[in-house]
């Protein structure tokens, strides 16, 4: 795998795309944070034309198709001031015509690219040499570049890295809070400016390896992905460009190894989109099979909790069958015998065949979640006035939230009552409460 | 087939013979066999133009379009599957092999396309919750970037996605003619049919619940409708610049008047005017110049070029209280 960064053919394509993805992957972070993402869609299809006509332009001033890094500045330049263009008339059509951002966004899109496309059937007839050179762009083409591309991409990822840096504090005010910013006197303005140079920056280096149809997945996928992980948003940048770089290598890596020649826009963007769903589905804390795995044990908790409870209330010694059971908590078999069986194993609960019983622990833990239930339900009555025979549902679900420390501040605040509002004992503290 | 009348026609001339040959065929002098490609590539865009009026109206008041956007890619997808489940050849979906078109695989592929989608956009946001801007963005680039890479895999070529972005109005054939207006009677008869339940679920989605028209019913419907114009489109301009047929002439419409009624009839009269003077001007641009550009380019461009055109007629002109 070493190969992809010594071999002379080999490290130009990779380190350009991991440069560009990188710096993609920086600059998207902002504008996801802006939920502006679909902004980079209509940006970099408005590139297009300017590719083309970058072609057209270094044609006429006598270049030849060889001189392959002239040329690639003639593209950038074009591909920049037609992007630049683009997002121009985007701002114009939202905020002097009041056109929805959406509409606006896909008209600009469609129409930069048909111009594109239009000078792109010209290149095809009249510099057919160059044609080949204005196909790259569409899809994207890593393994034609050379070292020369090295330089120049790592340069345009440093300076995006290094704005970024300069105006670090600046950007994250104007991010998260637009009106404190404005009022502390920062030139929001003028730092929209600079974040609009950024986008359109990244996105020019961006299409020589990804294409101009897929650049915004680039711009998308790499937050997205960095989100997951972290709430920082310094963390995140660094995340983002990580994740970027790698994808730029998986890329390159898979469009060679898979054996067919497969263009390297769209594997790039697979790899990034493999990792952003791998982050959204598995990431700790914010990924989507965490969040179940949290739900499902507090539900479980809950009806454990409950079971107990309704065992309690039958009275001491009593005890209930299965059936009981079923017909108390009201719910599925399934769930109802995992739950038995989990109390069991904690030592709440005994059985004798189908017929359950508390043990003494299992009876305190019952007599706790009651003291909270009613506890709460004396707050709700004497200190928020709410009818008595309204509090039994809110209780019922903070039973299962009151900790530990909340019931002490509780018992000190309502001064350790021994009855609830519907004149139910509450048992009583299992700590001394002599000093109310 | 004898030779192309519109042969050696400046831009003028184009339409002198254009009105001589709608004379024929009016006549009946001339029929079905005789239609030309120029008389096919503007057949073809016209119906192209109206079906995309009629849908993008409906998505331009309900601030819809990017879906619209994410359709046009993810349909490459569909495509791709439904050439390769239906056992045909992927290289026709160029249009260079023969019997290329099988209409209701294209319109059953555009219909799951549709569906899937909004399904997965809004799946992704409200599941697990990714921002709506983020999650739209990356559904359709991932399933665009499976869709190149199915074609290139299936065609072994690296190449051959590019016209499925780009178009092709010259390899029209005559039966393209017939998917493309099959899709626009769909339409029509679609919004005829629901169009006080469009109207209603596009300017107050809460009164349209209270009453009991699901709006989401008829979101899913209308993307249906927008991917099946998007594969009626795909062949002719690629299926990228059929946006700027959904969004440039409703947007120009949209500055003229207020009428919902009247958007629509506007609309369509734009995009067919764009796709006659584009037509014309790509046989010009052959006759006077030798140049054979994309016609589709044209078209795209003849409709920027009529929105500036409204854009100064609203801005400089004296605004009228009425409009």
């Amino acid at each position: 795998m070493l190969h992809y960064f010594t071999d002379p053919v080999l490290r130009a394509p990779t380190l350009g795309a991991m440069f560009m993805c990188a710096a993609a992957g920086l600059v998207g972070v902002i504008f996801f944070l802006r939920k502006q993402s679909l902004l980079g869609e209509a940006l970099s299809h408005a590139a297009y034309p300017g590719v083309i006509l970058g072609v057209i332009l270094a044609a006429l001033l006598g270049f030849s198709d060889l001189q392959e890094a002239s040329l690639t500045s003639f593209i950038l330049w074009g591909a920049f001031v037609t992007a630049l263009a683009g997002l121009f008339s985007i701002y114009f059509l939202e905020n002097r015509l009041k056109i929805h951002s959406d509409a606006a966004l896909c008209l600009i899109l469609a129409l930069f690219y048909g111009v594109g496309v239009l000078l792109a059937s010209h290149v095809q007839f009249t510099l057919t040499n160059f044609y080949r050179q204005v196909q790259v762009y569409l899809y994207g083409q890593a393994a034609t570049m050379t070292d020369i591309y090295i330089l120049i991409y790592a340069l345009l990822l440093l300076v995006i890295g290094a704005i970024i840096w300069f105006f670090y504090k600046e950007f994250q005010l104007i991010t998260f809070d637009r009106n404190y910013a404005q009022t502390i006197g920062i030139p929001t303005q003028f730092l929209d400016g600079i974040l609009f140079i950024l986008i359109v920056s990244a996105i020019v280096i961006g299409i020589r390896s990804v294409g101009v149809v897929l650049m915004s997945a680039m711009l998308v996928a790499p937050a997205a992905a960095a989100r997951q992980f972290t709430h920082h948003f310094s963390k995140m940048l660094l995340l983002a460009m990580g994740i970027g770089a790698i994808s730029g290598f998986l890329g390159n890596y898979f469009s060679i190894e898979l054996g067919v020649s497969l263009p390297t826009g769209p594997m790039i963007v697979l790899s990034a989109a493999a990792i952003c769903f791998l982050a959204i589905l598995f990431a700790p804390q914010r990924g989507i099979l965490w969040r179940m795995v949290r739900t499902a044990r507090f539900r479980s908790r809950c009806q454990q909790e409950n079971i107990l409870k309704a065992i309690w209330r039958l009275g001491q010694g009593a005890g209930a069958s299965l059936e009981h059971l079923k017909r108390l908590i009201g719910t599925n078999s399934v769930e109802l015998a995992f739950n038995l069986w989990r109390l069991r194993v904690n030592g709440w609960l005994t059985h004798r065949g189908a017929h359950y019983e508390l043990t003494p622990d299992g009876i305190n833990r019952a007599a706790k979640i009651v003291r909270l239930h009613r506890l709460w339900e004396v707050y709700l009555v004497d200190y928020l006035g709410m009818g008595a025979e309204k509090v039994h549902r809110s209780a019922e679900e903070m039973e299962h939230i009151l900790t530990p420390e909340l019931e002490r501040e509780l018992t000190l605040l309502l001064k350790d009552p021994k009855q609830d509002p519907h004149a139910q004992p509450i048992p009583p503290a299992p700590f001394p409460t002599a000093e109310v | 087939m004898e030779r192309n009348p519109y042969f050696g026609a400046d831009f003028f001339n184009f339409f002198l013979v254009f009105a001589s040959r709608i004379w024929g065929f009016a006549t009946g002098t001339l029929g079905w066999n005789d239609l030309v490609s120029d008389e096919i590539q503007l057949l073809v865009l016209s119906g192209i133009a109206a079906s995309s009026a009629l849908v993008g109206t409906f998505l331009v008041l309900r601030k819809m379009t990017m879906l619209a956007n994410a359709i046009s890619h993810t349909i490459l997808l569909g495509i791709v599957l439904a050439y390769f489940f239906s056992l045909r050849n992927v290289e026709s979906i160029e249009g260079h092999g023969s019997g290329a078109l099988h209409v209701p695989t294209l319109l059953i592929a555009a219909l799951i396309t549709g569906v899937a989608t909004a399904f997965l956009t809004e799946f992704f946001t409200k599941a697990l919750r990714l921002q709506e801007d983020a999650s739209t963005g990356l559904i359709f680039t991932t399933l665009f970037a499976l869709g190149i890479v199915c074609v290139t895999v299936l065609t072994r070529s690296a190449h051959i996605g590019t016209e499925a972005v780009m178009g092709n109005v010259d390899a029209l054939q005559k039966e393209d003619c017939w998917l493309v207006f099959l899709i626009l009677a769909l339409n029509s008869i679609l919004i005829f049919l629901f169009f006080k339940e469009y109207q209603l679920t596009t300017f107050d989605p809460a009164l349209a619940q209270a009453l009991g028209f699901s709006a989401m019913g008829f979101n899913y419907l209308l993307m249906v409708q927008v991917s099946a114009t998007v594969v009626g489109a795909f062949r002719a301009v690629g299926v990228l610049m059929v946006l700027a047929f959904i969004t440039a002439p409703v947007l120009s419409a949209r500055l003229c008047t207020h009428h919902l009624h009247r958007l629509i009839f506007l609309a369509i009269a734009y995009g067919v005017t764009a796709s006659l003077i584009g037509v014309a001007l790509a046989r010009h641009f052959l006759t006077s110049y030798d140049l054979a550009l994309s016609t589709g380019g044209i078209v795209v461009t003849v409709l920027g070029v009529l929105f500036l055109g409204t854009l100064f007629y609203y801005l400089f002109l004296p605004q009228r209280t009425q409009r």
